[in-house]
């Protein structure tokens, strides 16, 4: 069809609305906002590929509508994360491709029906258009306006140094300058915090998040932990690019996510972890462990166990003691394109499961394995202890 | 006679019309159609059947119903329990054929009760009177939509009497050595013809056939296109009819191939001037403008309508100006509405013109 701009605004805006009618009440079921900002961020990309296809496509065959809604996706993930949209991967593609397959039957099959002339007219829809538009941007706009009232506050912490442990108990956006750094930690004991561009010197814990969901800490480097650099326990996180290093014990480990299997999954993303016990280590949790480089662990570099459901996916684990990635106690991990190279055995231990494996799974364990690559470590793969291992290399 | 709205001509513009006025809540009785043969196929059967062609140059939305969806290949697909239609119409390579869409034809006039409305009467008058419309003596009508069809068959006038001469699209069958004038989509349809029959072929044009899928460029059978075009002034107007105009046929190997073959093998060749042939096909399409029609001509010097060269000038709705109302609504349908849509000869234009004529007949209070 040859749409008109207005044609394909009203055509856009018109099967969006139910899409985003179901996300809002979604966000509203869900007490969360992300369904609503995701439908918001699918209009507001919509509208503005409309405007480049009414320059570049004169005329759209029917197949073009297929690597178009690709190309958007793609716009709406990027614009989800460089918004800090909290939404699952699946559910977000789940609710785009059903927004997209309603917006085709709607297009070809039932607006030519409610209106005669709707192809000629280059899928304007007369009133209808008129209301959809409308009924559209006062959803938005008042969605819009009740999620940002509703916003937590964002305090801004001026470069220096600030006494710690900062508790953070009420939703709250923690934002430091270049130069901020708090000594003595973090607390966090309230849902909706997000912590960003902070340098901590820890006493135990660097960052201690307990009991809250839909927490993020962002681009924080945290050094001097006796126990944790950041500890999470019964929460959900999303941790990224994070640095953590010069551990003040041996014990102390970098990242540690435990019992939080009733939490909404975790993800810890693009950290930077030197030193310490052992690197990641989650118990009874669901994480999601990605394209983090850890280095020179005494233990482990990355374990999922104690009935985590996990997966470590193109992390770089270099130089660990006894373990690279490890899978235990009947936790099932998908381990998958990671490179773990120059682990060396723990020749200190009598412990047979510590010989430098680049990795291990034991105690009823299920791990996963593909495409991963191993190199200079001891020993390869092993399992141990009524433990799997399947290749699907 | 108590109806209220009539239209005048008895093809596939009219039956396009029919079926839209049908579908906008109108009775077979309150609808009378004017024309001389009750099936509003026949001339579209005849000419086809002519030059012998199997599918149709238009695509799934090519059709008689009034609603766009579900288009020709939805149909097709859920008869046959076979997806391929739908893929083809996602690529705009679905093209009905003519067996198909005869049978489309005969279903529509079945279900939109067309025979009930039918008037046998060819109407060669429409005057403006008090009210309407009045129609050779058949009573006053409000809203009236003509759609008289093609005016007549072209042919070149150095070939009027020539026995050799026949036009394409009356029937024929092909000597050895054939002459096709014409370049568009029946002397392309003629020149496959001739060569799968075994003759040779010369064709006669004088300028190098357009190659499009339909007969104009896809914009323009959409508001995009003519949202433009209804921007511009009458010389410019005129200017891009005409360049509309010129033959053009598709893309596509099932026409080069065999004319290619057949040129390397010397049974193909074209050339700008008749010469000798023992036979002649006029693939020249039909005469242009309002003054071969006589029912349009009358009108236009009955009421002193505007013109332009070959057009009257009509609205964007397709509506005649100053003859149109808010109680009454003379139309165009078909070839005569190309001022309001240049692609009014095709379904989509005889859509066009019959979506606007049911928006008018709704709004005028004395429906």
């Amino acid at each position: 069809m040859s749409y008109t701009l207005r044609g394909r605004l009203e055509s856009r805006l018109a099967a969006a609305l139910a899409p985003l009618l179901a996300a809002a009440g979604l966000a509203l079921v869900l007490r969360e906002w992300w369904p609503f900002a995701l439908a918001a961020l699918m209009v507001g990309v919509g509208v503005v590929a409309d405007l480049a296809y009414d320059r570049l496509v004169a005329y759209q065959p029917g197949w073009l509508a297929l690597p178009l809604g690709a190309a958007e996706l793609g716009l709406v993930m990027l614009a989800a994360r460089a918004t800090d949209v909290n939404a699952s991967l699946v559910a977000a593609l789940a609710f785009f491709v059903g927004s997209w397959l309603l917006a085709q039957v709607l297009g070809h099959a039932v607006f030519p029906l409610l209106r005669l002339t709707y192809g000629e007219d280059g899928g304007e829809l007369g009133r209808l258009g008129v209301v959809s538009v409308t009924a559209v941007f006062v959803v938005v706009v008042g969605g819009g306006a009740i999620a940002w009232s509703t916003q937590p506050p964002t305090i801004r912490l001026e470069a220096g140094v600030y006494d710690g442990p900062l508790v953070l108990d009420h939703a709250q956006k923690l934002v430091g300058e270049p130069g901020t750094i708090v000594r003595g930690g973090i607390v966090v004991t309230a849902d909706d915090v997000v912590v960003r561009d902070l340098t901590v010197v820890a006493e135990e814990n660097g960052i201690e998040v307990d009991d809250a969901k839909n927490v993020v800490l962002e681009r924080v480097e945290i050094s001097g932990a006796t126990l944790d650099g950041i500890n999470v326990r019964r929460s959900s996180v999303r941790i990224r690019d994070c640095l953590i290093h010069s551990p003040a014990d041996e014990y102390a480990q970098g990242i540690d996510i435990s019992f939080s299997i009733h939490r909404a999954p975790s993800l810890v993303e693009g950290c930077v972890i030197v030193g310490g016990y052992e690197g990641i280590v989650t118990h009874s949790a669901l994480v999601e462990i990605r394209e983090n480089r850890v280095r020179d662990t005494s233990l482990r570099g990355i374990a999922i166990t104690e009935m985590s459901m996990g997966t470590a996916r193109e992390n770089d684990v270099r130089n660990g003691l006894g373990v690279g990635i490890y899978c235990g106690d009947y936790s099932h991990c998908l381990i998958e394109r990671n490179a773990v190279s120059g682990t060396r055995p723990d020749l200190a231990s009598s412990n047979g499961t510590r010989m430098g494996y680049g990795i291990l799974a034991t105690f009823g364990a299920e791990a996963t394995l593909r495409e991963n690559q191993l190199t200079d470590n001891h020993r390869r793969t092993r399992a141990f202890a009524d433990a799997r291992i399947h290749r699907v290399d | 006679m108590s109806r209220r709205i009539a239209i005048v001509g008895g093809g596939l513009a009219s039956l396009v019309a029919y079926a839209t006025l049908r579908k906008g809540g109108l009775e077979p009785a309150d609808i009378a159609v004017f024309g001389t043969d009750l099936d509003p196929a026949a001339d579209f059967r005849r000419r086809a059947g002519a030059i012998r062609q199997r599918a149709m140059r238009s695509e799934s939305d090519g059709h008689a119903a009034a609603a766009s969806w579900p288009g020709l290949a939805v149909r097709s697909a859920l008869r046959r329990r076979d997806p391929a239609p739908l893929v083809a119409t996602l690529f705009d390579r679905y093209h009905p054929t003519v067996g198909e869409f005869l049978d489309h034809l005969a279903g529509v006039r079945e279900r939109t009760a067309w025979d009930e409305s039918f008037v046998r009467e060819r109407i060669r008058r429409v005057r403006a009177v008090e009210g309407g419309f009045e129609l050779d003596g058949h009573g006053v009508f409000p809203h009236v939509l003509l759609a008289p069809g093609h005016p007549g068959l072209e042919r070149p006038a150095e070939l009027a009497g020539d026995p050799r001469a026949v036009h394409a699209y009356e029937p024929h069958d092909y000597a050895d050595r054939v002459t096709v004038v014409g370049a568009g989509m029946a002397a392309a349809t003629e020149w496959l013809n001739a060569l799968a029959a075994g003759s040779s072929v010369v064709s006669v044009r004088r300028r190098e056939p357009e190659r499009r899928p339909l007969n104009l460029p896809r914009p323009l059978f959409t508001r995009r296109g003519p949202a433009s075009f209804h921007r511009t002034g009458v010389p410019q107007r005129v200017a891009l009819l005409r360049s509309w105009s010129s033959p053009s046929y598709p893309c596509g190997r099932a026409w080069d191939e065999p004319l290619e073959d057949a040129r390397r093998s010397g049974r193909f060749s074209v050339v700008p001037e008749l010469n000798g042939a023992e036979q002649i096909i006029c693939a020249t399409g039909f005469h242009r403008g309002f003054r071969h029609d006589p029912l349009l001509a009358k009108l236009v010097a009955d009421h002193g309508l505007e013109t332009a060269e070959d057009w009257i000038v009509l609205a964007p709705d397709s509506t005649v100006p100053g003859l149109s109302d808010t109680e009454r609504t003379l139309a165009l349908a078909g070839v005569p509405g190309q001022w309001a849509f240049p692609a009014a000869d095709t379904l989509a234009g005889a859509k066009y013109a019959a979506r606007r004529f049911l928006q008018r007949v709704r709004r005028c209070p004395t429906r």
